[in-house]
């Protein structure tokens, strides 16, 4: 229920098991064999992260809440596990998911609004009239079941920041690496408690002080995640992984000298330490974290225009900006 | 078959603010949408290999996979509201049951284009597809066919309302003791239920309140209800007003801005003293809102509820002067002496069991003077000292005495309630006429089978 993961729609409805996403995706490319072939597309992943680049470029300028953003990509990400994306237009989607998440998450914003907003970034040839808008939510809804209700890891990641006494800086860390992973298949895989331990645990072990993930650092973050997860999978003591993760974080060595450094590496030990007594599934935390290495460095090959122009090919030729 | 009632309920607040700008409520009371709508829908047959064919989202336009005139047949019109309507119906193939069916309406009548789905009703689909408990409203499917929302619901065949109605008109006596208590303890349980989930109803009376033949009491209509977990704005923010104005609680009349799930269990209170006194024990007239910007001070709702409870004090509610309209109090009582010479909670409630003849002698066919503590604990001023739900189900006239309460709120009762009266002048239902046809709505005493009767404001 709303309160309550496992008993949650999401949860019990719309979590995947890898191989059965991936069999979702087969099945669907299989019945639109046709239109695979006339219109190729991006890798799956790059698609992806070009979906939710669009959603924070609808977002940034009217200075939206994270949350509603990352509501809006839950749905899109849910939303094309069911329809071929080459039947739809993206951007419609998105501008539409994005509506509804406005009002799912008690922020409601006229439909013309969120419009004039799509428009905007897009052109109007492009998003369609408020009746098409109209439309595409009832279709958004259908698809989605009305479960319109989606948990996410923020609230986890507030109750940690708490148990842990993490600074600023790491809980910055932490954050963007949760708004990360909404541009991967993982909100559709773990709970969302495991994506905030994970991003915990990662943010406290890279503590470099580059917290923001800007998009040139990206190779620099999956080196860093990289060492994370040794420090992750190695049976050793939480102290021997508080000591290594100083040598795999290159500036976390640096700042370890003094009381700063001797707190952060507390920090280290407190989480490994809570990580083992908890009865966290650490394997779907090194899978998730697997997940961010590869993201990041898939992101490094990612070409927003290459991905536009793939995509509007084949809204422009079926006409489905019409 | 029905007398007039004694009264209706007083409508549900309309959406104000920005869920009424995103909801834009040009609601029109007159004509009505038929349930059945033209057939002329694509139901493309797909062609695989063709990628032209009319499975594109948008070229091919949205077309429902389920229909509700094949999976359910109308009996009937149960009740009306700016949402829409509500319909008894009997299901198809497989289907098996009665249930309620509620329609949301297109913003205009016969309107040809969508023009987005109302927060209210976004809401109500949100939390329904999520809740599920035995004291809550089922919600069995949710059906979006031409430009119209339907939420299938399990069908109640009976409200607090309706059978409060029974008492003053038919049977002329008091609602059984045991009855209230069972009815109570289960809808105490359901509003934990969902207190527990972070969701506050904001609507609760007794027309909202379902009740089945079996005697379950289940909670219905969240239409208004909403999460309150950190919310990314204040509640207020939101919806300006909320909660049907006899069962709003003094917070909120006073203006509060964080309120908190405990306007619930004001709103609880008044359902007790209710099904007590079988008439609303705060009967205030609503100040209506001149304008979409200012919330007026409902100046005749907070006298009705200090001409019994007295004046609220610093003393018993620490924050009271925090509260944005409590300068409001001050001038309450000029021409109301009755405001300056409040009854007492107390002697109103003995009054109330002696005029309705709970006989004083007999345990177990009295509320008693646990009945009276819990109502007092229920209809507490300040917020923060108010029962919670929880609370509220481990005090002693539910744990207390000889008779716990029953699972069933029939049990022993031999009052025979009426069946919820379904409309059937609406023959045109059952057939694909299409929309648009004028009607005026019900018999004017339509009102004591409205489960959920939501008017604009003003």
């Amino acid at each position: 229920m709303a309160a309550n993961y496992w008993a949650s729609s999401q949860r019990l409805h719309w979590t995947f098991t890898k191989p059965g996403l991936a069999e979702t995706r087969r099945q669907m490319e299989e019945n639109e064999k046709a239109l695979h072939k006339q219109y190729p597309l991006p890798e799956q992943r790059l698609i992806s992260i070009f979906l939710m680049h669009q959603v924070n470029k609808l977002a940034k300028r009217m200075n939206y809440k994270q949350q509603i953003i990352a509501t809006a990509q839950v749905y899109i990400r849910r939303f094309y596990t069911k329809v071929e994306i080459r039947r739809t237009n993206p951007f419609l989607v998105v501008t539409t998911a994005f509506y509804l998440a406005c009002k799912t998450e008690e922020s409601p914003q006229h439909i013309r609004v969120i419009l004039a907003e799509g428009r905007n970034n897009w052109g109007a040839e492009i998003i369609p009239d408020q009746s098409k808008m109209g439309e595409c939510e009832f279709t958004l809804i259908s698809e989605l079941n009305s479960q319109l209700i989606v948990h996410h890891p923020y609230r986890t990641l507030y109750e940690l920041q708490q148990t842990f006494s993490l600074p600023n800086d790491e809980f910055s860390t932490a954050w963007h690496i949760i708004n990360d992973h909404y541009l991967t298949d993982l909100p559709l895989l773990y709970p969302p408690h495991v994506i905030a331990v994970t991003a915990v645990f990662l943010a406290v072990v890279i503590r470099p002080a580059q917290n923001a993930l800007l998009p040139h650092q990206h190779q620099h973050h999956a080196g860093n995640l990289a060492g994370a997860l040794q420090s992750l999978t190695s049976p050793q003591s939480a102290a021997a992984i508080a000591t290594q993760a100083g040598v795999h974080g290159p500036t976390a060595g640096a700042g370890a000298s003094g009381s700063a450094g001797a707190a952060a590496q507390g920090r280290i030990v407190k989480v490994v330490n809570w990580l083992a007594e908890s009865r966290i599934d650490m394997e779907a935390v090194v899978d998730a974290t697997q997940e961010l290495i590869s993201l990041y460095e898939v992101w490094d090959q990612f070409n927003e225009k290459a991905c536009k122009d793939a995509v509007l090919r084949f809204v422009q030729a079926r006409g489905l900006d019409k | 078959m029905n007398p007039p009632p004694l009264y209706s309920d007083p409508p549900s607040p309309g959406p104000t603010g920005a869920a009424a700008a995103a909801a834009h409520s040009s609601v029109s009371q007159q004509p009505q949408p038929q349930l059945h709508t033209p057939s002329k829908t694509t139901t493309t047959t797909a062609n695989l290999n063709d990628p032209a064919d009319g499975r594109n989202m948008l070229a091919g336009g949205y077309s429902s996979k389920k229909r509700v005139t094949e999976r359910y047949e109308i009996v009937g019109f149960i009740s009306s509201g700016t949402y829409g309507r509500v319909y008894k119906a009997r299901g198809r193939d497989g289907q098996v049951g009665e249930f309620a069916i509620k329609k949301f309406k297109p913003d205009k009548e016969g309107e040809v284009q969508y023009t987005g789905i109302s927060q209210s009703a976004i809401r109500e689909m949100a939390l329904c597809t999520e809740l599920s408990h035995p004291n809550v409203v089922h919600t069995v499917e949710i059906i979006l066919e031409n430009k119209c929302i339907f939420i299938v619901f399990e069908y109640a065949e009976h409200d607090l309302l309706q059978i409060i109605h029974h008492h003053t008109q038919s049977a002329r006596y008091a609602i059984p003791a045991r009855t209230i208590k069972s009815i109570l303890y289960q809808l105490l349980h359901g509003l934990l239920y969902l207190h527990r989930n972070w969701v506050i109803h904001r609507d609760l009376k007794p027309a909202n309140i379902m009740v089945t033949s079996a005697g379950e009491v289940k909670i219905g209509d969240l239409g208004l209800a909403r999460l309150f977990y950190k919310p990314l704005h204040s509640l207020f923010t939101g919806d300006k007003v909320v909660v049907t104005i006899w069962y709003r609680a003094p917070e909120l009349l006073l203006g509060s801005r964080h309120y908190t799930p405990a306007v619930d269990l004001w709103a609880v209170g008044c359902i007790f003293a209710e099904l007590l006194w079988l008439r609303p024990i705060f009967k205030g007239e609503e100040a209506k809102m001149d304008n979409k910007k200012s919330v007026p001070f409902q100046r005749n709702q907070m006298q009705k509820i200090v001409e019994v409870m007295g004046m609220p004090t610093k003393e018993r509610w620490p924050l009271l002067t925090s509260m944005p309209e409590h300068q409001h109090l001050q001038s309450l009582g000029a021409g109301n002496p009755r405001v300056l010479r409040p009854q007492g909670l107390e002697n109103w409630y003995n009054a109330c069991l002696q005029a309705n003849k709970y006989p004083a002698d007999k345990p177990g066919a009295t509320p008693g003077a646990d009945g009276f503590a819990l109502l007092s604990g229920l209809l507490e001023y300040d917020p923060q000292k108010r029962l919670t739900a929880e609370q509220a189900l481990q005090h002693d006239y539910f744990t207390k005495q000889a008779d716990p309460p029953s699972e069933n709120c029939f049990e022993g009762s031999r009052t025979e309630y009426p069946h919820r009266r379904v409309s059937q002048e609406d023959h045109d239902l059952r057939t694909s006429s299409i929309s648009g046809a004028k009607r005026t709505g019900v018999a004017a005493d339509d009102s004591l089978m409205r489960p959920s009767k939501r008017l604009k404001e003003g």
